[in-house]
Order: structure tokens, then C-alpha cells, then sequence
């Protein structure tokens, strides 16, 4: 199983770079274009996490997806308010 | 003890029946555990398959309005909240086995990541609509504005 995971992480992974690809060609800017990749890549994050996963993968899981959040926050446009 | 030499009774022999001995409480444990995170992680895969396959289908189609983008990432991200509820189920069978502190301790941080990225993928869900619909109904008050000219 540990083989299909590793797999289909390393799937995800190509398939957001694509679509962050895709997403900056079509809408001709930068965030919306991380925002997906960060999405795809928290979802290979999660399929890494899936099985008996080493502490040192567990680390990278958790690196990823803190340096999602913040990326993330930092790049949302400010609410009209 | 004539009678115990006769039935063959011993008070050494250990009676007590095993129902449910804990190997195989640990193997079906370990089973439904591997299932229920397999389910988890198919989901996310399918939902990164289906994300994939619509931003092709956005590109091909013509882009437009970064709304559509907004939407497919929504349904993304309901997909990973899912796949995520299912692998939490299976941490928390697993805390019905957990053999060492190692094990505890992995399980542990593996909940704790999986609980927060669940809520602050709730969070990011909601708010995402919001947006959307915000967005929506700011084109319907413009339609509507441009159809009765005063």
C-alpha cells in the first residue's frame, strides 16, 4: 500500500505544479495561482501522512502545511471594509 | 482431589477462556484501521484527480472569471476536509492499540496535524463561500441596476 501512497503523493504533486501552471497562464496572476499549488501540495501532505509515516515525514507533512497557512495569510487581499 | 485426578481438573491450567485475545484484537484493529485510511486517502486522491481534470477543462474551455478557479479549490478543499474526517476515524481506532510511547507519540502529532489542517480547512471553506457568494451577488445587484435605468 505504502507504494501506491508514495505514488499518488508524488501524482498530486505533479498535478498541482500543472494546474498552478494552467491557473497562471489563464488568470495572469501570481496568487491565485499559489493558492492552488499550496492546495494540491497540502493534499500530497496528507497522502504522505497516510500508513506508518517516520517522524521525519510527519516533520515535512507539518512544515508544508505551516508554510501553507502562513503563505496563505499573508498573501489574502485585505476585506473592503 | 480423587475427583480432580479423575476429571483430569488441574488448578495450574489456566481456565479462563480466551474470547478475544489480543493479537487478534490488534490485527483486526490494524485491518479496519488500514481500510478506513485507505477510503481517506482515495478521496483526497480522487478530489485531487477531479481538481486537476476541471482546471484542464477551465483552461481548455477558455478561462474565465477567477471565480471559476475559486470553485473548483472550494470543492478541492471539501474533498481534503472529507478524506480527512476518515483518516482521523482511523487515528482514532487506533488509540484502541498503541503498543509503545513511540507509536503514541507519532499518532499524536499525526491527530494533532490532521485536526488542525481539518479546522482551518473549515475555516478557508467558509470563508471561500462567502466570497463567492458576496461575488455573486454583486454581479445580480449590477445586472439588475443595468436593467432599470432610472
Amino acid at each position: 500500500m505504502t507504494t501506491a501512497l508514495n505514488l499518488a503523493a508524488l501524482a498530486t504533486t505533479a498535478f498541482g505544479l500543472v494546474s498552478a501552471a494552467v491557473v497562471l497562464a489563464a488568470a495572469g496572476r501570481l496568487v491565485p495561482a499559489l493558492a492552488v499549488l499550496l492546495d494540491f501540495l497540502t493534499a500530497a501532505g496528507l497522502l504522505w501522512l497516510t500508513g506508518d509515516p517516520s517522524w521525519s515525514t510527519i516533520a515535512a507533512a507539518a512544515a508544508v502545511i505551516a508554510v501553507r497557512k502562513l503563505v496563505t495569510a499573508g498573501l489574502r487581499p485585505p476585506r473592503p471594509g | 482431589m480423587e475427583w480432580a485426578d479423575r476429571y483430569g481438573y488441574s488448578p495450574t491450567v489456566n481456565t479462563t477462556a480466551e474470547v478475544l485475545p489480543e493479537s487478534a484484537l490488534r490485527e483486526a484493529v490494524d485491518l479496519l484501521v488500514r481500510l478506513v485510511e485507505a477510503a481517506g486517502a482515495l478521496i483526497i486522491f480522487v478530489g485531487a484527480v477531479w481538481a486537476f481534470g476541471h482546471f484542464l477543462l477551465t483552461m481548455v474551455r477558455g478561462a474565465g472569471p477567477d471565480r471559476r478557479f475559486n470553485r473548483i479549490r472550494l470543492t478541492l478543499g471539501r474533498f481534503l476536509a472529507l478524506g480527512l474526517e476518515f483518516q482521523l476515524a482511523g487515528d482514532v481506532l487506533r488509540t484502541a492499540v498503541a503498543p509503545s510511547f513511540t507509536e503514541i507519540g507519532q499518532l499524536a502529532a499525526i491527530a494533532a496535524i490532521r485536526t488542525a489542517l481539518n479546522f482551518f480547512l473549515g475555516r478557508e471553506i467558509a470563508a471561500e463561500r462567502a466570497e463567492i457568494e458576496r461575488e455573486r451577488r454583486k454581479e445580480a445587484d449590477g445586472s439588475r441596476a443595468r436593467a432599470e435605468p432610472v
